[in-house]
């Protein structure tokens, strides 16, 4: 996915593709990558990194929409949540590898960097992400086309097409 | 997968299962291709309510070697940069030279030196960013600071703005180097047998001088960091240098012909609790030197010397445990192959009474140290006129078989070792990560932690913080595999009784 200027609105995909279900947001994005090709106010990326290198996705968006896997343990596969990343400003001190949405967003408005003025995150509970492999398991399959559908209309509205 | 393919795969699968459910004895069985153990502490109480054995358990990989099972051996690179979000280049290239053991192939002169060009920028990025994002919390910010500033900003806070800047801009102008040889950092399409799949173009090569200069530069600014923040703080020192965080044991790393270190060629050495080499070893003999030891509580394989045998978790000169890592690497060679590197090791040792250093906690030193050397490395690659030439590839002609690999991993010395058929396909895949080579020693370090701890079934207030201590600076992979928000696995610790009855369990996070 090449993307030759720096998009105001970027919708990213994380996870890791083969790890079950954590390989959602990554398939999401391929598919309304190839849905949205066209259109140069949107980039469609997806990334198996963490941590510092969200920061280079960020810098310089106007808005950023991530999708990505949840597990709470408190609702069934294939629920929604949708959280803004400013609620998420939680700073903690022993995340061994990770820094957080939040924190690298802190980290960037610190430094200085054009930091996105908004940071949405689609979280889809999800129900096994340390078995290996490549298929989704069945309540996050069946979730994926109500998934993209509420993408699709937040792509919509933020592109003031809504 | 072709029916042939899945034939392999399904005998593979079922002889994996059945070793695997017959080492696991007591514990829970769950699906042989899981990754588990996020963390997770079990500590052990006699009959008095003392600690007979605490352990920390970490993630295994023995799913990820069934899933490799009939899986084309040329796959293997990108597969096993798959494992982990935090080091795909260390598995990358692991997988890529037991690809060329595999195939008999000697890479071309220029095909090496590009790889190690990538691989020392692969490892200063990394080491920088444990130094300032991971254990510069500890250090950087102190160990006794709050929480809430215990991070990333918190160092930047300490450190000022504009060195907060210079780590982030060095960090990404790194990771460039990867890219323009592997495309994507996370999956690098760079290794092949034999070689590598991109030359360096001459009109390219003096960005990357640019580079590498500014890199030597950054590496040394560290070390001057580190030494104004960490040594030049009294109670800093004591800690590393307290008996808490202190093991005798073996070091091993990998070292060049003159025993200096090497993070991506070389023979791998390793010295026992004196300093006294007790082997030396290729690749091809891994087998005939390390070992790996089961405990019938635990799912974990605990890596040891084979030569001197299993002698449980014992400290001392005849001890069969071994350390990996930055510290461990120090130890195990005589030097470092580049001029200020090796300055900075024989301040190293001089300040902290001489070889080896057995203190745990001054692995994070070790690290900005070998920091200088891949940057000065990066430095005489780039300048050494073979690293444009366009032979970087000699093809495979031979018919595979089995083939092992070693690299120095930012964690330690990893190792990948394949069996294939005659069509190339795995039939065995075995990898022995930095975190089992360090399997012994951070048991022993958390045992100590939580003997400290916990007296007559009492037990103190902030177990798992000062236990967490003991092994955050080998820096073990803790289910770093996955991504599942919210981006990190909550540490537990479990209790057990004398009758092996859970009391107590504790999560933080």
């Amino acid at each position: 996915m090449h993307e030759p200027a720096r998009a105001p609105l970027l919708l990213l995909g994380l996870g890791n593709d083969i790890l079950t279900d954590d390989a959602v947001g990554l398939q999401v994005a391929r598919q309304l990558a190839e849905e949205l090709a066209s259109d140069p106010r949107i980039a469609i990326l997806e990334t198996q990194e963490m941590g510092l290198a969200l920061l280079d996705f960020l810098t310089g968006r106007r808005e950023v929409l991530l999708v990505d896997a949840i597990q709470t343990g408190r609702a069934v596969p294939g629920t929604l949540y949708e959280l803004e990343a400013e609620h998420l400003q939680h700073l903690t001190g022993r995340t061994p590898h990770f820094l957080g949405v939040g924190e690298t967003l802190a980290l960037g408005r610190q430094l200085g960097l054009p930091m996105p003025e908004r940071v949405r995150i689609f979280a889809l509970e999800v129900a096994d992400v340390h078995t290996l492999g490549t298929q989704l398991s069945p309540a996050v399959a069946a979730a994926l086309p109500a998934l993209l559908a509420r993408l699709r209309a937040a792509v919509r509205a933020s592109l003031g097409q809504a | 997968m072709n029916p042939e393919a899945e034939k392999v795969f399904n005998a593979g699968a079922a002889r994996a299962n059945a070793a695997y459910a017959g080492a696991r004895r007591n514990v829970t069985i769950n699906p042989i291709t899981r990754l588990e153990g996020h963390g997770k502490i079990d500590i052990f109480l006699d009959a008095k309510g003392d600690v007979e054995r605490a352990y920390l358990q970490v993630p295994e990989l023995r799913g990820f070697e069934v899933f490799s099972l009939g899986r084309p051996a040329e796959d293997m690179p990108q597969i096993t940069s798959r494992i982990c979000g935090v080091c795909p280049t260390a598995h990358h290239m692991a997988a890529t030279k037991a690809l060329d053991s595999l195939y008999n192939v000697e890479p071309t002169s220029a095909g090496k030196k590009i790889r190690e060009l990538v691989y020392n920028a692969f490892t200063l990025e990394d080491h920088a960013l444990h130094v300032f994002v991971l254990g510069g919390p500890d250090f950087i910010v102190g160990p006794d600071a709050p929480p809430e500033q215990r991070n990333i900003v918190g160092v930047i806070g300490k450190v000022g703005l504009e060195a907060g800047k210079k780590v982030i801009a060095m960090r990404r102008r790194v990771r460039e180097i990867t890219s323009y040889f592997g495309g994507k950092v996370v999956h690098p399409v760079l290794g092949l047998p034999g070689g590598v799949s991109k030359a360096l173009k001459a009109e390219d090569l003096a960005k990357f001088k640019e580079l590498a200069k500014d890199g030597v530069e950054f590496a040394e600014w560290t070390l001057a960091v580190f030494k104004s923040i960490v040594l030049g703080n009294p109670d800093y020192v004591q800690m590393i240098k307290s008996d808490a965080y202190t093991h005798q044991t073996c070091y091993m790393g990998t070292v060049d012909a003159n025993n200096k270190v090497n993070f991506y060629d070389g023979a791998t050495r390793v010295v026992d609790c004196t300093g006294k080499e007790v082997c030396k070893f290729t690749a091809k003999q891994y087998r005939d030197y390390v070992a790996e030891h089961t405990e019938p509580w635990s799912y974990m394989k605990f890596a040891f010397l084979k030569s001197r045998g299993w002698k449980g978790f014992a400290e001392g000169p005849e001890s069969s445990i071994y350390a990996v890592g930055p510290l461990a690497r120090l130890n195990a060679a005589d030097g470092m192959a580049t001029p200020k590197a090796q300055a900075a090791y024989d301040e190293f040792f001089k300040t902290l009474g001489g070889k080896p250093v057995h203190h745990t906690l001054a692995t994070h030193w070790a690290r900005v140290i070998e920091m200088i050397y891949a940057a000065e490395r990066i430095e005489e690659l780039v300048n050494d006129p073979e690293i444009t030439s366009p032979d970087v590839r000699r093809v495979p002609t031979q018919t595979p078989r089995e083939g092992m690999g070693i690299i120095e991993a930012p964690r330690g010395t990893l190792f990948h070792h394949y069996q294939t058929d005659a069509n190339g396909l795995i039939t065995m895949a075995n990898m022995v990560v930095a975190t089992g080579n360090n399997a012994a020693r951070i048991a022993m370090s958390v045992d100590r932690a939580a003997k400290g701890l916990i007296k007559g079934g009492n037990i103190t207030e902030g177990l798992l913080n000062k236990v967490e201590m003991a092994f955050r600076a080998y820096d073990p992979c803790l289910g770093c595999a996955t991504h599942t928000l919210p981006g990190h696995m909550p540490l537990r610790a479990r209790i057990f009784d004398h009758r092996r009855a859970v009391v107590r369990e504790l999560v933080q996070g």
